[in-house]
């Protein structure tokens, strides 16, 4: 049996190597164009090709934690090709601002900046999942996904200025958490 | 705690947004190979035999011959060549080196057909209908191709593995694929791991259920094959080549050369130090002719003397260029530590089955190196 329109999910939710050949068919000109689109100013063929690679691996590690239809599918593939892309140039960038040694006053990165370039991002998440879900899907499109304010609030019909507010509120939660979160790292 | 992938599971995106980029065959084709390279790290392919150890096999016989007709005559699968189907099955995503040679019509089954026992024995029993279609022997393995007809969904149908009588320790590999409604046809191989040529085979294979590995559904019936083959005509070569590498010795010791496939055999050797540290080493033997040629294989598995290293095995490869007059072997190695993801081992006894638990040592992951290449000369 092979994998088709209708069993491709199930087939890689179940680690068959097939499905995860149809998705590379059926997806692959999605997935390049969202992540070209991010990471095309870095100028590394390189980077695009490993983000891609990485995508697809995801997918592939975390498929069993999906649930929907093919168009939620769909969804849940693009969300994480945009998270990996945008990951994969903070990353790079930040490398790249140590070498060169430029300082960009307008990066002053806040704390919850801080926590997502960390490499083990638990911690955050943890933090995330505390929050109100309205809140958290705010969080997620705009520090995972890049998004901005403007387009989150035509996305939940909510007015940017309710957003900015949330986001606001949210961080002070954030901050204090992160903060006693810093505390128990250093306090050993 | 939801992690980010259920995170974003949960989030409603509008993917009209994003616009796709134009993609050619050939990027495909290197991403599957890429991936299909990571994810074969981390899992082997579904086969019966996981790591191979201590699989001592006692087997209490009792010779009931039977004799068989074919039932269903009229019931020839529509694929007139199963074992192609699996080869091609395999093309770009199972077998990366093929794409190298695309232009030579290759795969380990090549010719299999040719030299195969054309079978056609037929079983039914529960409404489901189980033929052998063809069978080869080589003296060592025996490849079989076999289609089931079933009203009942299947999926890829789990079934038990042939016995052959005379064989002390087996190790085997199988696949069934749904090619049509109701219809599957599959593909397995059981390989003895002793070094020891057979001339025949006699193959009794009792089949008491089907299980669909998508749903769990078993489905009991009683489907029963006796019947023998004679071995295939080999030329058997012996070698002595080698190379070693941070404490893991590879040899060739044996090529046996038949008219559809070539077995490799090898032995494989580790130091103390390499065996206090590793649960398990793992020998890959990646095979080129002199002529540019590259050999896909299947690894028939190996035995290994309790708790020691040194494991004897062997691998089949496809036909053997009749103009190649070397053969240039490489061993990936990779030295592992075994956890409940990548290990599973079950020893038979007389008594029933037995778990062996899984070893304790330190951890450390993996680390894979290649040794130097071993050439053998082929004799004429």
């Amino acid at each position: 049996m092979k994998a088709n329109d209708t069993n491709y999910i199930q087939r890689l939710q179940q680690q068959k190597e097939d499905a995860l050949e149809f998705i590379v068919d059926k997806y692959l000109p999605l997935i390049k164009g969202i992540t070209c689109k991010v990471l095309i100013p870095l100028n590394n063929n390189g980077v695009i090709e490993e983000c891609i690679n990485d995508i697809f691996l995801s997918i592939w590690d975390h498929s069993k934690k999906f649930h929907g239809d093919s168009n939620d599918f769909k969804k849940w593939i693009c969300a994480i090709a945009k998270f990996k892309a945008i990951d994969y140039y903070r990353k790079v960038n930040k490398q790249i601002e140590f070498t060169s040694n430029t300082l960009d006053v307008n990066t002053e990165k806040s704390i919850e900046d801080e926590l997502i370039i960390l490499e083990d991002r638990t911690e955050l998440i943890k933090l995330i999942n505390q929050l109100e879900p309205v809140e958290r899907d705010i969080f997620i499109m705009k520090f995972f996904l890049g998004i901005k304010t403007e387009e989150i609030s035509i996305k939940l019909g909510l007015t940017k200025a309710s957003i900015e507010n949330r986001i606001y509120r949210g961080k002070k939660k954030l901050n204090k958490k992160a903060s006693n979160l810093k505390l128990g790292e250093s306090g050993i | 705690m939801k992690d980010i992938y259920e995170l974003l599971n949960d989030l409603n995106i509008d993917e009209s947004e994003f616009e796709e980029m134009e993609v050619n065959e050939l990027e495909k084709a290197n991403i599957k190979r890429s991936l299909k390279k990571e994810i074969n790290k981390k899992k082997k392919r579904n086969s019966w035999k996981k790591s191979i150890a201590a699989a001592s096999i006692i087997v209490g016989l009792s010779v009931t011959t039977f004799v068989t007709y074919p039932a269903y005559a009229g019931n020839i699968p529509v694929i007139e060549d199963i074992f192609r189907f699996f080869d091609n099955g395999k093309s770009g995503f199972y077998n990366n080196k093929k794409e190298n040679s695309q232009n030579k019509e290759t795969g380990l089954y090549y010719d299999y057909k040719k030299f195969s026992s054309e079978l056609n024995i037929t079983k039914e029993s529960n409404g489901v209908k189980i033929t052998i279609n063809d069978a080869v022997f080589d003296g060592k393995t025996l490849t079989l191709t076999y289609t089931i007809e079933s009203e009942q969904d299947l999926g890829n149908a789990d079934i038990s593995m042939p016995r052959i009588i005379g064989m002390k320790a087996y190790g085997g590999t199988g696949k069934t694929s749904k090619i049509d409604k109701n219809k599957y046809v599959g593909i397995l191989t059981v390989s003895n791991l002793e070094d020891k040529k057979l001339d025949a085979a006699h193959i009794n294979w009792d089949i008491d259920h089907i299980k669909n590995p998508d749903n769990q559904t078993l489905i009991k019936g009683d489907w029963n094959f006796d019947f023998s083959l004679d071995a295939t005509d080999s030329k058997i070569q012996l070698t002595d080549g080698s190379a070693e590498k941070k404490g893991v010795k590879v040899r060739i010791g044996k090529i046996s050369i038949n008219p559809m496939s070539f077995i490799v055999y090898y032995d494989q050797e580790v130091t103390e130090i390499v065996k206090n540290k590793w649960d398990g080493v793992n020998v890959e033997l990646e095979i080129k002719d002199d002529l540019g040629n590259i050999y896909s294989g299947e690894d028939n598995g190996g035995m290994r003397k309790d708790s020691s290293y040194h494991v004897s095995g062997s691998k089949t490869f496809e036909k053997l260029d009749p103009n190649a007059t070397k053969l240039i072997i490489t061993p990936h190695i990779t030295l592992r530590d075994y956890n409940s993801d990548n290990f599973a081992s079950v020893e038979i006894t007389n008594d029933g089955k037995k778990e062996i638990p899984l070893p304790e040592k330190r951890g450390k992951g993996k680390e894979e190196f290649v040794l130097e290449d071993i050439i053998i000369k082929i004799k004429k």
